[in-house]
């Protein structure tokens, strides 16, 4: 069939019909917010315990670099892979993944949700602690 | 002085003088650091001003004073304080100093670990 692009060996008949696919790019509706991650490329569903706006991987922890100033106004046009660079915690103890964006350089903190992955988030608050010989030199001149 | 920007985008107080007033202790302290660096927060009680516009470069107006949040680990092993602007919420990343509040430094590497959001016990049997 010319102009029919790559050529296909099943015939019209035994065609399997196509699989049904999520928008994910419109509103509304099952998977409108889901993504991919940028990361470990896991598909991460919206729906996130103890936190209204799922903004990274549960399993990698990265992020991507789509909003300014508001969580979810999608102001920023950098789309740059965002790392989870370090640890903080607020006043009243809950932990805050600071995101670091690798194309532009900008920061931001991020609550931690219920399904994070907790040996990753473990290994990203003993970071400072890793290198003994710091640890060791503060503890010296205290 | 090797960063033209930042040399540029300073205070003309701190540039005359060559100290600045920290925001939140008082304490006078000189520009410089004994390494020749130039420094960026109190060496004291690690909080810094805002004074540094870090998305457009060249000076900001906001005057905030940022409180130190979190200690970021480079590639290199170096230490980074990130500082957060209590005004406007402005996130930065600056090096560590060799003559910084240790203790300071300290307590926040260690601060996730003192209220973990989840018992860290499962992790002794890993």
């Amino acid at each position: 069939m010319p102009g029919r692009g790559r050529p296909n060996r099943r015939t019209r008949s035994t065609r399997r019909p196509q699989r049904s696919k999520d928008v994910l790019h419109g509103r509304g509706g099952r998977g409108a917010n889901a993504f991919r991650c940028v990361g470990c490329r896991t598909e991460v569903s919206p729906e996130a315990p103890g936190t209204t706006h799922r903004n990274h991987c549960p399993n990698c922890l990265s992020s991507l670099h789509v909003d300014r100033r508001v969580p979810g106004d999608r102001a920023a046009d950098c789309r740059g892979r965002m790392e989870a660079l370090s640890m903080s915690v607020r006043p009243d103890g809950e932990w805050m993944i600071i995101h670091h964006c690798v194309a532009c350089g900008e920061l931001s903190a991020n609550r931690i949700a219920g399904d994070d992955n907790a040996l990753v988030l473990v290994r990203l608050a003993l970071k400072p602690l890793r290198d003994t010989s710091i640890a060791h030199r503060v503890l010296l001149t205290l | 002085m090797s960063h033209p920007k930042k040399a540029h985008s300073s205070t003309s107080h701190t540039v005359l003088t060559g100290t600045f007033v920290c925001a939140w202790c008082g304490l006078t302290v000189s520009a410089a650091a004994g390494d020749g660096t130039r420094r960026n927060h109190c060496p004291s009680c690690l909080h810094s001003q805002h004074v540094l516009d870090h998305v457009e470069g060249g000076s900001s107006d906001c005057h905030g004073r940022m409180s130190p949040i979190s200690i970021a680990v480079l590639r290199t092993g170096d230490w980074m304080v990130v500082h957060r602007c209590v005004r406007c919420d402005e996130l930065t990343s600056n090096p560590v100093c060799a003559d910084d509040n240790q203790l300071i430094l300290m307590r926040m590497a260690v601060r996730p670990l003192a209220q973990p959001p989840f018992p860290l016990e499962v992790f002794g049997e890993l």
